[in-house]
């Protein structure tokens, strides 16, 4: 079959961008070409484009590259939204559908919640037994913070001690989280999801498996509504 | 791959077939195994082209890497769905085209070609002829419509065919001649030296 050839001014004249990067197809190459021979107008045009093509190449290469610590910086940030909607989704398959058998470790985190509460009332009759004086009523642990009123899906925090406000902030918009309590009397923050997370489907446990692994987190945890 | 050969690739590695194929490599390990390596490398030899690429189309700076990671979050979620139809340039650059369109409507930005022209910006008096010309061509570029501005960038900035223009802007290939047509036609307006070159007749 033999190509076709159009060999008419306009169709070579719509090509020569691409005679002029070098993209043209090998088909429409050998008749422009001749063309071009003939065609004072589109040799002159062919220049022109010519020129364009280096000016916007050149004008392009000049410009600042964007800095290898922005494209770091935007990775990490892409990589945090994929693990969160991962988390999520795994969450979300886990507590939908058929029922799920409980998980051997909620299991063992049940005994040991009924091991604590036993061994609680020992320490509080043993106490009141006792009548020490020199209670420390002001002693509080991350998970015996007050309990607040909560608006939004919310994880408990604490920050590894070389965090620096800059990393603390920027881990907590990734996360769509905000600070709505603390710092609590061991270093404990309470940070909520924003709606937009909330909608994007994370959720508290699904952001704190995230935050979990990052080093400038020392705990966090999913807070009970 | 490392950041410092990203930095050295030439203004049309993206459109060569070399680099296509290596990137599908990379493609495929993210599909297959899930390879966040392979994702950050296939991320980095994009980066700055779509960078440069999107700040041309007036996509605002803050928007830039919400495009690009938009783009991207495609990638990694549809990437065993990738076919090799086309390019692995051409699907990116297409996902990254039609999110920055999206941005660029959500940022209410008045089409750039709206905008009333300031001669005054441009030094008519340089004695650097080539200095002022590509000023001119630089004003020129700013006032075209997107879509033909886009046309442009992707034939001579990332050196795409016809046929692969059209595929990224989702068109058909004589729309893609016709907006670039119609993107000489301004520029010659804008830059004499432009229309002097062409103005010689057969």
């Amino acid at each position: 079959m033999s190509p076709r050839i159009p060999d008419t001014h306009a169709e070579a004249w719509a090509l020569l961008p691409w005679l002029a990067n070098g993209r043209i197809a090998p088909e429409d190459r050998e008749w422009v070409d001749a063309h071009l021979q003939g065609c004072a107008e589109c040799r002159a045009e062919l220049a022109a484009q010519r020129m364009v093509a280096s000016h916007v190449t050149s004008d392009e290469a000049n410009s600042p590259p964007p800095a290898s610590s922005d494209e770091q910086k935007s990775f990490n940030k892409l990589w945090a939204r994929i693990e969160a909607a991962e988390s999520a989704s795994k969450t979300a398959t886990g507590t939908t559908g058929a029922p799920v058998p409980v998980p051997r470790s909620s299991r063992t985190v049940r005994w040991l919640a009924a091991a604590v509460v036993v061994q609680a009332l020992g320490l509080g009759i043993l106490g009141m037994t006792l009548r020490e004086n020199s209670t420390d009523s002001n002693m509080r642990t991350v998970t015996t913070e007050p309990t607040q009123r909560l608006n939004a899906p919310a994880v408990r925090l604490v920050f590894a001690p070389g965090a620096s406000i800059e990393t603390i902030n920027t881990l907590l918009a990734h996360q769509g989280l905000s600070i709505v309590a603390g710092p609590g009397a061991a270093g404990n923050f309470t940070a909520e999801l924003s709606v937009d997370a909330v909608a994007s489907g994370a959720s508290a446990e699904s952001v704190a498996l995230v935050l979990k692994k990052d080093p400038h987190v020392s705990l966090a945890e999913p807070v009970a509504q | 791959m490392p950041l410092q050969s990203v930095e050295t690739q030439n203004s049309r590695a993206l459109a060569s077939p070399t680099t296509d194929a290596s990137d599908r490599e990379l493609l495929e390990r993210i599909a297959r195994q899930r390879d966040q390596k392979a994702f950050r490398s296939l991320y980095g030899n994009y980066y700055q082209r779509l960078s440069r690429l999107l700040g041309r189309m007036s996509v605002r700076r803050e928007d830039i890497e919400e495009v690009i990671n938009d783009t991207f979050w495609v990638v990694w979620t549809k990437a065993g769905e990738f076919r090799g139809a086309s390019q692995l340039s051409t699907w990116i650059i297409g996902i990254a085209y039609r999110r920055a369109l999206n941005a660029l409507r959500r940022a209410k930005l008045r089409p750039v070609s709206d905008q009333p022209f300031d001669e005054d910006s441009v030094s008519v008096g340089s004695s650097e002829e080539e200095e002022t010309n590509q000023q001119w061509l630089s004003l020129g570029l700013e006032r075209l419509p997107v879509e033909q501005r886009m046309a442009l960038e992707l034939t001579y900035t990332l050196g795409h065919s016809c046929e692969e223009v059209a595929a990224i802007l989702d068109c058909p290939v004589n729309t893609v001649k016709t907006r670039l047509f119609r993107a000489r036609e301004t520029l010659k307006q804008v830059l004499p030296v432009l229309a002097g070159m062409s103005g010689e007749k057969s």
